[in-house]
């Protein structure tokens, strides 16, 4: 399944997840965590790293490769 | 109480051996000090270190073991990243790996501590590790049930494997569910690499494929969660010669573990585990039951 939609949300996604990721690892974000109180959650910053990676790979799997352009047409 | 050097170097054979071994490490872990009394408890925050040194001593083993593979597998990841293309089989298993490990790692992140926090007791484990039997002899009768619908006949066992697919033939869906019974493992008794490699063996693996699958799988499951703990390692009060030497024991134990159940997988079956986890569990209930 390959679009260029698909393959820019999977962009967007993998930048929010990073963005999410910086958010656990500054103790901003406190949602669904072990210890309310830590200034820093590692664990979760390596998840959301781990989901934007594969958000970027899979975007970039998703984008349309090889498309022939009708103007790159041999001319008769 | 701190862990003695005899507890520790125990603790680091048993973590070693049984880890990759399909009768979980965590059910013996937690069942084993209770039967001997031991004073100190696997959810003890102060245990945490250990546990993360004897987790990193394991995951150091399987990279040793399969250095080749993870080198050809991190080169074939690069390159099918950036090309957006898979083109060659390792290709193939680092995009898999990296689907199973999803699903583990989000299951890990946020229901770990709660179930393992649930799940705590010698009692539940020694259950799990029955139901742990279960569902390994479960995995082989339907393993047999498609080598009959297969109408696989071979004059061998390891020649009856090869009618089965490579670890690089899984397909993604099923990479991904297998990925997400890891987070059975989290319960105490049921093993994390005896649920990959039936889930393996589900999805059409050979059983040393399967093997070989759940053990590429572990590896940055158990490094992962090692390695976030590491600051753990620094706090005061932790007996580091002791925890090492644990750790050192835990991963030679796991590489020879690896290697015998690579050579066994080639024609074995995983039933004999099934009847010890059966046998351990009932052996331990009575125990705890009767307080011995």
């Amino acid at each position: 399944m390959k679009s260029t939609g698909l393959a820019i949300g999977l962009g967007v996604l993998g930048v929010v997840f990073l963005i999410v990721g910086v958010l656990y690892a500054f103790g901003v974000l406190q949602i669904a965590v072990s210890d309310p109180h830590a200034s820093h959650h590692y664990t979760h910053t390596v998840l959301f790293v781990v989901l934007a990676v594969a958000s970027f790979v899979a975007a970039n799997f998703a984008r349309p490769k090889g498309t022939v352009y009708v103007t790159d047409r041999p001319r008769r | 109480m701190p862990v003695t050097w005899a507890q520790a170097l125990f603790m680091g054979l048993l973590q070693g051996a049984t880890e990759l071994f399909p009768v979980s490490s965590l059910g013996h872990a937690v069942l084993i000090p209770s039967l001997l009394h031991w004073s100190f408890k696997q959810s003890d925050p102060s245990f945490l270190p250990f546990l993360v040194l004897l987790h990193l001593g394991t995951a150091t083993a399987l990279l040793v073991l399969y250095r080749q593979d993870w080198l050809a597998i991190i080169r074939g990841f690069f390159t099918a990243a950036f090309r957006g293309q898979i083109q060659t089989d390792t290709e193939r298993l680092a995009m898999l790996l990296l689907v199973g490990t999803i699903p583990a790692a989000i299951l890990g992140v946020y229901l770990q501590t709660r179930i393992k926090s649930l799940f705590a007791s010698p009692y539940e484990a020694a259950v799990f590790l029955v139901i742990n039997g279960g569902l390994m002899i479960g995995f082989e009768l339907l393993r047999r049930r498609a080598e009959l619908r297969a109408a696989v006949t071979a004059a061998s066992r390891a020649e009856q494997e090869e009618h089965f697919a490579q670890a690089e033939r899984i397909s993604f869906r099923a990479a991904a569910i297998v990925g997400a019974c890891q987070a059975l493992a989290f319960l105490p008794g049921i093993s994390r690499s005896g649920v990959t490699i039936g889930g393996g063996l589900l999805a059409g693996l050979r059983h040393q494929e399967a093997a070989r699958f759940s053990f590429l799988l572990a590896t940055p499951t158990i490094l992962g969660a090692g390695i976030v703990e590491v600051p753990q390692l620094f706090s005061s009060g932790v007996p580091v010669a002791e925890y090492l030497a644990g750790a050192v024991l835990s991963g030679v134990a796991a590489y020879a573990s690896a290697r015998f159940l690579l050579r066994y997988f080639r024609s074995g079956r995983l039933d004999p585990y099934g009847i010890y986890c059966i046998a351990a569990g009932l052996v331990s209930l009575a125990l705890l039951h009767f307080s011995l």
